[in-house]
């Protein structure tokens, strides 16, 4: 038995190392990582031969007019505009409303200020765009102007007036936990990957089995292994298979980060990635370990009852429809900035979606080590109960031909083998 | 060695597919397993296989229960397939070392069948650039390369030329004279006829009839007599009521009793220009349909 798995096992790792497209895909993907982590540097050689004729700018800025009640408060506004609208040039409109709106329509204007006082305006812009925020900025400046008249006018110097409205706050952060910032993207980033990852290669162990069964090979099969060698020898060659792949990727893709550590190490996203703790990508190598091999069974023990490949897709969708809600629930609460809500810790406990929600947990909250202990042991289990569970689906599956059988029927048959 | 299945009972779910179903095999022999489609031969090669269990019997080997982890059965299944992908050696090599064999002696025992059949300028090809029929020897070699015990055949003959056909009776009579049980199952009569010392029929689940070919047909009431004569039409009015037509042109008398033989026969030499007479025996096909002709 532990000899037939050994042959079993060295025979579909083969399969998958000599893949021309499983060759090709880690080699496309390794290719594509390396085109963006270089994408810097090469376009720096171009920047250098072209930086002689990079045209001036400056004199292309959009306009913005403003106009006051009187011409000493016209000019305090362009001053105050003018320092805070840095992307704008702004001028004081000579003419009058009518004048206003007219350069706007032709464009030579792109927006203007009419202001009645120094506390009412009224904004015209061509076309008010999504992002427009130009009014929120000129309350800002309008409110802050007025502060200073007023504090003025209350006996103040205007430096006395403008000291005490920006008075300045000294603030530190001490983070006895764990910086959510800081971890959001590696987080996501690698249960992004734990999730696409284990459902790719669980679909691979069900495409695999289905292989074998529509090609007769399994009739053969079945009588020269025992299934539960055939089962967690593909499911253990699948695993490794996928080790491999991505080693391969995600070790290029640090080695490309550190050949390129100059250009990369402003990007906080980046290298936030790639500054992830080593304890946790322990946690990240058990996790999705242990999430592939549940997945992966089932994912056999399913392609072991469909009759013909087309069958696949549709019989393992309550399977990827748990992976998915267990996905989305840990995204959600990541992005609410709370992973240990309720549903989060019952998440991290329930075997397909532990793998996720216990990681996010780790990376992006505290967890005490029992819990950890509690939840991996729980996964460890399951692991190894559905793995004798789906070596017996097997071990009825491949014997069923022509129509899909009922999950009755199977769950029968399995009890009774 | 003697093969035996007892008082075996197997259901699929309300369907009952082998009814106490009892067949004995002994090495050195060839046996012979019919019946319709559908009627269960498949499930009995699959317990007998270990594949799954009998809900009720046993499976004996020399009287005791066997061991499936020390007995090598070779089986050549009904629905051929293996990786049409892959390399014939490297497959080949592969199924030899599930059933225990060392790589080493994988890879010479397969070189052997190989050549045996002659193979061996397909040793590395991929399988799905063979005809079929190269495809079936490819499959024969994963029945018998690792030098099994018991060798299963399921419609051995089935898809081969005339040539292959004899390549492959010769390998099973090598087989057989090497002391192995071999067991048969097929549609084609005239195979089973020529290979098999005993068989058993097999319909609706039940087993109809077993037992040595020779002595079913002895035992068949020898009471007809088949003649051929260029008289035959004067012949069947002088015996009306009790003549048979046979094959090609041939008629067969019908006697009352086995003893009327002798004086029959002799009458009828005497009398007509007979060119051939002789006491009928039944062909394995007519007895084949006789048992499992009326019901699934």
């Amino acid at each position: 038995m532990v000899k037939q798995f050994g042959k079993i096992l060295k025979f579909e790792f083969k399969n998958y190392i000599t893949n021309k497209v499983f060759i090709g895909v880690t080699l496309f993907f390794v290719a594509v990582i390396a085109g963006v982590m270089f994408f810097p540097s090469i376009k720096d050689i171009f920047k250098k031969e072209d930086s002689n004729n990079i045209p001036d700018v400056s004199g292309d800025l959009p306009v913005m007019l403003v106009i006051s009640d009187t011409k000493e408060n016209s000019e305090a506004v362009r001053e105050a505009f003018a320092a805070t609208f840095t992307n704008y040039e702004v001028k004081v409109a000579d003419t009058d409303i009518e004048g206003v709106k007219a350069q706007i329509a032709s464009g030579e204007a792109e927006c203007a200020f009419v202001l009645d006082s120094l506390t009412s305006y009224t904004y015209y812009v061509n076309n008010l765009s999504m992002y427009d925020n130009n009014t929120a900025i000129a309350d800002e400046v309008l409110r802050s102007i007025y502060r200073v008249n007023a504090l003025v006018q209350g006996g103040f110097t205007p430096e006395e007036a403008s000291a005490i409205l920006t008075a300045p706050i000294e603030g530190r952060i001490e983070n006895l936990g764990i910086d959510q910032m800081q971890n959001f993207f590696y987080t996501y980033t690698m249960i992004f990957a734990l999730y696409m990852v284990i459902l790719l290669y669980g679909q691979m162990v069900a495409t695999n089995v289905a292989t074998e069964k529509s090609s007769r090979a399994m009739e053969l099969l079945i009588t020269s292994a025992k299934p539960t060698a055939m089962m967690f020898g593909k499911v253990i060659a699948t695993c490794l298979a996928g080790l491999i792949q991505i080693v391969a990727i995600f070790g290029s893709a640090l080695l490309f980060f550190n050949l390129n550590g100059d250009y990369w190490g402003g990007n906080a996203i980046v290298s936030s990635i790639f500054g992830m703790p080593a304890g946790l990508f322990v946690y990240m190598l058990i996790f999705f370990i242990l999430g592939y091999f549940i997945c992966s069974f089932m994912f056999g023990a399913i392609g072991s009852t469909a009759s013909k490949l087309e069958d696949i897709n549709t019989s393992v969708m309550p399977i990827t429809m748990i992976f998915v809600a267990g996905f989305m629930v840990v995204v959600f609460s990541m992005s609410s900035g709370n992973v240990d809500t309720v549903l989060m810790k019952v998440c991290s406990y329930i075997p397909f979606t532990s793998p996720m929600a216990m990681f996010t947990r780790i990376a992006m909250s505290t967890v005490s080590i029992y819990e950890i202990g509690a939840s991996i042991a729980i996964l460890v289990v399951s692991v190894i109960g559905v793995g004798i569970l789906s070596a017996k689906i097997y071990r009825v599956g491949v014997l069923l031909y022509g129509n899909k059988p009922k999950i009755g029927s199977v769950i029968k048959a399995v009890l009774k083998a | 060695m003697k093969l035996e299945l007892r008082n075996i009972d197997k259901s699929f779910g309300e369907k009952k597919v082998l009814k106490n179903v009892t067949l004995s095999a002994e090495g050195g022999k060839a046996f012979g397993l019919l019946g319709r489609n559908g009627a269960g031969k498949t499930t009995t090669i699959r317990i007998l296989m270990n594949v799954f269990p009998a809900d009720k019997g046993e499976v004996l080997l020399d009287e005791k229960p066997i061991n499936y982890d020390k007995v090598l059965f070779g089986y050549l299944p009904e629905e051929r397939g293996l990786y049409p992908k892959k390399k014939i050696i490297d497959q080949l090599v592969y199924f030899a070392e599930l059933k225990g064999m060392s790589h080493s002696k994988a890879v010479s025992a397969v070189d052997y069948w190989l050549d045996r059949l002659g193979m061996t300028e397909y040793r590395n090809k991929r399988l799905d650039t063979l005809s079929k029929g190269n495809q079936q020897k490819i499959q024969l070699i994963t029945a018998v390369a690792h030098d099994p015990q018991i060798v299963i055949l399921d419609e051995p003959f089935s898809g081969l030329d005339p040539v292959n056909a004899m390549l492959l009776k010769d390998v099973v009579k090598e087989i057989i004279s090497k002391g192995k049980i071999v067991f048969f199952s097929s549609h084609q009569m005239n195979y089973i006829e020529e290979f098999c010392d005993s068989i058993a029929i097999i319909n609706g689940g039940q087993v109809v009839l077993s037992g040595d070919l020779r002595e079913i047909k002895r035992n068949y009431p020898r009471n007809r007599l088949v003649v051929r004569s260029l008289q035959n039409e004067k012949i069947a009015s002088e015996y009306e009521g009790s003549v048979e037509r046979g094959e090609n042109g041939d008629i067969i008398i019908v006697l009352n009793t086995p003893e009327e033989k002798k004086s029959v026969m002799s009458k009828l030499t005497e009398t007509y220009d007979i060119d051939e007479i002789k006491v009928y025996e039944p062909s394995l096909n007519d007895i084949f349909v006789e048992y499992a002709g009326d019901q699934i």
